[in-house]
């Protein structure tokens, strides 16, 4: 039997690899469940109201842009626009060339996965320090994050205190407070050395033109707090309307992300350090990056830009518990990526096409969403794209026959009484792969087809007569019947 | 690049333009993120020390309670901003080192660094750290242990109030507790790359 | 996102949709249906050029298919009278899924009305038809799995209403009930490995409650189910919960 690319990656993960991803995302859930039920008398309405407030936002794209482009100018930010990764790579590498720097230092963001923005600085001989914790440890490794807020959920302990050894970073320990101490001492290093810091941005307020940054471990506060010149690179998609809106959307945030009420450090930047601060940078920039972004906003998927990548919809799904973040092979994985991930491929969409095709439709993503997202709506959606751009689907039955069976009553009722024949066949040597597929882990039960016609037809009374079974009008009145 | 900013634009101004109406900005009560449990009457100081115990911070008052604490950690060398230490200095006993300036090629010689919040948060346990308030971004950061001098009227109420009355200042922090990390199998480490001891010196 | 507002049923006549799982499968589950509507003083019609409500190939990704059947369901159930289907995925379909599909095409019209009129049979009996009790008796230990289609839906709560005040019935919770059982249509043979893994999940968290039967809204769920405990040798029952309904009422002696 040919399987679906995720559905293979799944059969072969590792059992302690999946078992980590499992305990991780079900921490997560629980965690989100806890906190958000606990402080909130109503929690479903404020993902409803923030929902809006984003899906808003996307579509005044046209009129915020240019608003929040102004307001960083006046902050004394230089705003750049990049409309393609390479476009973005340039013009971080163009800013630190022009003060001559060489070090930079990294807070986590995802838009610098997108354009693979570290291994383009590496090869311009500019260093690049990943300072979060969990991106530190992937990108010693040379691997991928396999989650959007725990990247490292795919490791546990003993692969950390390997990776730390061979990196130099001290003898085989795998107690989590040395290796973190570890990280600590070396990382210190690294940003006092450093001439740039890089960040993303949760938020920015259209209102004041402040940028949000969302972290625990301290890192982008330190990245500030050293380096000489910010570069804060941005997905189109992220601004809010109003500061009173980051009350809203941050309360969402971290109780979605990890069951926090706050992650321990939110900045709000609207420019470079103040002029009696000794620390921190005398320049800031924001490039805004497009990357395919506009490709979504023009789609019917356009919902999905209001993602501010919480990772509860990873945490929640099903199937990216089996399958874990690396079967989606894409900087987003999980149900966000499976809509996100295709639609920024642009023209190379059918190479992801199977992503949307990876779910139940279970629609629990859309439950924990702190925005609202219907995905398992995009992801139909997007069945729809694939098939009309016939992109091939192994192990799906053909559903132009079956229309056909289906609009045709009379072939339809033949079907179902003829049907029966395959109680008597050894239906695991049928050349059916459907029917192969189900009864690999499932038996098959019994065909009934046309019982249930047959005696309905032996019930059946004329349209309108009286109903003269037994509980109708003339039986017991049953409390609150209505009729 | 400005090429690039155009192209941008255009294609956001197409992609909406099929849109017939676009979705309006929904007006929202404050009611709505009201936290049910926690309020009752209490004042904010009081609030404040209750959230900020939860997240493993310290809330203390007074200055010798302050030294008290550094002493049993036997933490004795420290920085302190300048504008506090006249505050604070008469607390200090003989065998403290504690520096009013803040020399970067020495980061790991401070074990503390005193610097003065610029505000709280009651309902989330939260300091509030400004340019203008913190003598040395570095100082507050960079020692295992950071003490923030607050004053009880700086103390907003909760989340929304305090979003809504940012200062005008370019690098605002609300820090709710010490710096944390659960990347390794989730198991909650405190002290990555920020203070592993997070306290609030109410100083009268 | 599946919460609809249905007009309250002003008649006794309904239209059944028996599912073409019932068809095909489960015969019981669809007389039960009937017993338990005429019971209520419903009059049931069953138009006969039924087959299936389109699902398979819309969550396939073939709209074209889909539009297809939907459109001969359309027509088999004209008329105003309320549809009503044992089944939450397929109510789903109709006035959620038909609707997405359908939103280019020129007659979307058709399309919602048959949607506004269908009812998911546990929301029928409880929220149009206003039963709060369900009179007679079963004696069981019951797991009740609400299936995913019904999510935002009032369907698993009017099911448990009636099956908790069942004299005889215990309703006992399991773990991580939030979970996807892993049937998901088409997704059971595309990814079979997930699929499998998903629902021996939900069988080991329903196992440790140590019920009698497991119950559900949703027959697709309990072939899955039932599929994977009988391959392993550990066959667990289940049931509609319609058919519990009519049990109830035959061991009651009210059938």
């Amino acid at each position: 039997m040919k399987f679906q690319a995720i559905d293979q990656f799944a059969a072969n993960l590792k059992p302690s690899t999946q078992a980590a991803v499992y305990d991780g995302s079900k921490k997560g859930y629980d965690a989100r469940t806890k906190t958000l039920f606990d402080h909130f008398e109503d929690p479903n309405r404020l993902r409803v109201v923030a929902g809006e407030i984003k899906q808003h936002v996307v579509e005044n794209l046209d009129t915020y842009l240019p608003q929040v482009e102004a307001k960083l100018q006046a902050n004394g930010v230089i705003v750049h626009w990049a409309a393609t990764a390479e476009a973005a790579n340039q013009a971080v590498l163009d800013i630190m060339r022009a003060r001559n720097a060489k070090k930079m230092v990294k807070s986590k963001t995802m838009v610098s996965e997108e354009t693979e923005l570290g291994h383009f600085l590496e090869k311009n001989g500019v260093e690049c320090v990943e300072t979060d914790l969990g991106e530190f440890i992937i990108q010693i490794d040379g691997d991928h994050p396999s989650h959007l807020v725990k990247p490292i959920i795919h490791k546990n302990r003993r692969d950390i205190a390997v990776s730390f050894e061979k990196h130099g970073l001290g003898a085989y320990n795998d107690d989590p407070q040395t290796i973190t101490q570890r990280a600590r001492v070396h990382l210190r290093k690294k940003y006092l050395e450093a001439d740039v810091a890089l960040t993303g941005a949760n938020f920015i307020s259209a209102e004041s033109g402040r940028l949000v940054l969302v972290t625990n471990e301290g890192n982008s506060r330190f990245c500030l707090a050293a380096a000489k010149t910010h570069i804060a690179m941005v997905g189109i998609e992220k601004i809010l309307p109003r500061d009173r809106d980051l009350a809203l959307l941050l309360n969402l945030l971290a109780r979605s992300a990890t069951g926090q009420q706050l992650t321990v450090y939110t900045e709000f930047i609207t420019g470079p350090k103040s002029a009696a601060q000794p620390d921190g940078p005398e320049e800031m920039h924001v490039i805004f990056v497009d990357n395919g972004r506009t490709d979504v906003l023009a789609s019917e998927c356009r919902e999905i830009l209001r993602c501010i990548r919480c990772g509860a919809c990873l945490n929640v799904c099903p199937v990216y518990r089996q399958a874990s973040g690396h079967a989606y092979r894409s900087v987003y994985p999980g149900p966000v990526g499976a809509v996100l991930t295709p639609l920024l491929a642009g023209k190379n969409f059918p190479a992801f096409a199977d992503l949307p095709k990876a779910s139940s439709l279970c629609g629990a993503c859309n439950e924990v969403c702190p925005v609202n997202i219907p995905i398992p709506d995009l992801l139909l959606r997007l069945r729809d794209k694939g098939k009309q751009a016939h992109v091939p689907s192994p192990g799906m039955p053909p559903m132009g026959p079956w229309a056909l069976l289906a609009s045709q009553p009379t072939v339809w009722k033949a079907a179902l009484v003829g049907g029966k024949i395959i109680n008597h066949l050894p239906t695991k040597l049928l050349p059916i792969p459907a029917l192969r597929a189900w009864e690999n882990k499932r038996s098959l039960p019994e065909w009934k087809g046309g019982d249930f016609r047959k005696w309905m037809k032996g019930r059946a009374r004329p349209l309108g007569a009286p109903n003269v079974s037994r509980g109708g009008p003339s039986g017991p009145a049953l409390p609150g019947n209505i009729l | 690049m400005s090429a690039d900013r155009e192209a941008i634009l255009s294609r956001v101004r197409g992609a909406l333009a099929p849109l017939h109406q676009r979705a309006s900005l929904p007006d929202w009560d404050n009611e709505l993120i009201h936290m049910r449990t926690l309020r009752g009457d209490v004042d904010a100081w009081t609030l404040f020390q209750a959230r900020m115990k939860l997240v493993n911070g310290l809330p203390l008052e007074g200055a010798p309670a302050l030294v008290a604490w550094l002493v049993q950690n036997n933490w004795t060398h420290g920085y302190c901003d300048p504008l506090l230490w006249p505050r604070l200095q008469s607390a200090f006993p003989a065998g403290f080192t504690v520096e009013t300036t803040f020399d970067r090629t020495r980061v790991d010689d401070y074990q503390f660094g005193i610097t003065r919040a610029a505000g709280a948060v009651a309902e989330t346990g939260t300091l509030i750290f400004t340019d203008a308030a913190t003598s040395s971004r570095l100082a507050a950061l960079t020692p295992w242990a950071h003490i923030a001098v607050l004053d009880r009227a700086q103390i907003h109420l909760d989340l929304q109030h305090a979003v809504t009355q940012l200062a005008d200042d370019p690098n605002i922090i609300f820090c709710t507790g010490p710096s944390k990390t659960a990347d390794v199998e989730g198991i909650l480490i405190e002290g990555v790359h920020g203070p592993g001891q997070q306290v609030a010196l109410l100083l009268e | 996102m599946l919460n609809q507002d249905r007009p309250r049923p002003t008649g006794k006549r309904v239209q059944l949709m028996a599912t073409c799982l019932c068809d095909a499968f489960y015969d019981d589950v669809a007389r039960a249906t009937v017993e338990v509507l005429e019971y209520l003083g419903c009059t049931v019609e069953f138009p006969e050029s039924q087959t299936c409500c389109g699902q398979p190939a819309f969550n396939g990704g073939d709209w074209d298919a889909s539009r297809k059947v939907v459109r001969h369901t359309v027509q088999t159930f004209a008329g105003d009278a309320p549809v009503v289907v044992p089944s939450g995925s397929c109510a789903a379909m109709m006035f959620h899924g038909a609707i997405l599909e359908f939103e280019k095409e020129p007659d979307l019209a058709d399309v919602k009305a048959l949607g506004h009129r269908t009812w998911e049979l546990g929301d029928f009996i409880v929220n149009g038809l206003g039963i709060t009790t369900w009179p007679g008796r079963y004696d069981a230990v019951v797991a009740f799995h609400r299936s995913c289609h019904s999510r935002g839906s009032k369907s698993g709560e009017a099911a448990t209403a009636l099956l908790s005040s069942i004299a005889g019935t215990t309703l006992v919770p399991f773990g991580e009930a939030e979970q996807c059982c892993g049937f998901g249509g088409t997704f059971s043979v595309t990814f079979p490995n997930i699929s499998g893994a998903m629902g021996d999940l939900k069988l080991d968290h329903i196992r440790k409650a140590n019920p009698s039967v497991l119950v559900s809204g949703d027959m697709s769920c309990m072939m899955h189910l039932g599929g994977l405990s009988e391959k392993e040798g550990k066959p667990i029952k289940t049931q509609h919960f319609v058919q519990v309904l009519r049990d109830a009422l035959k061991n009651g002696n009210l059938l």
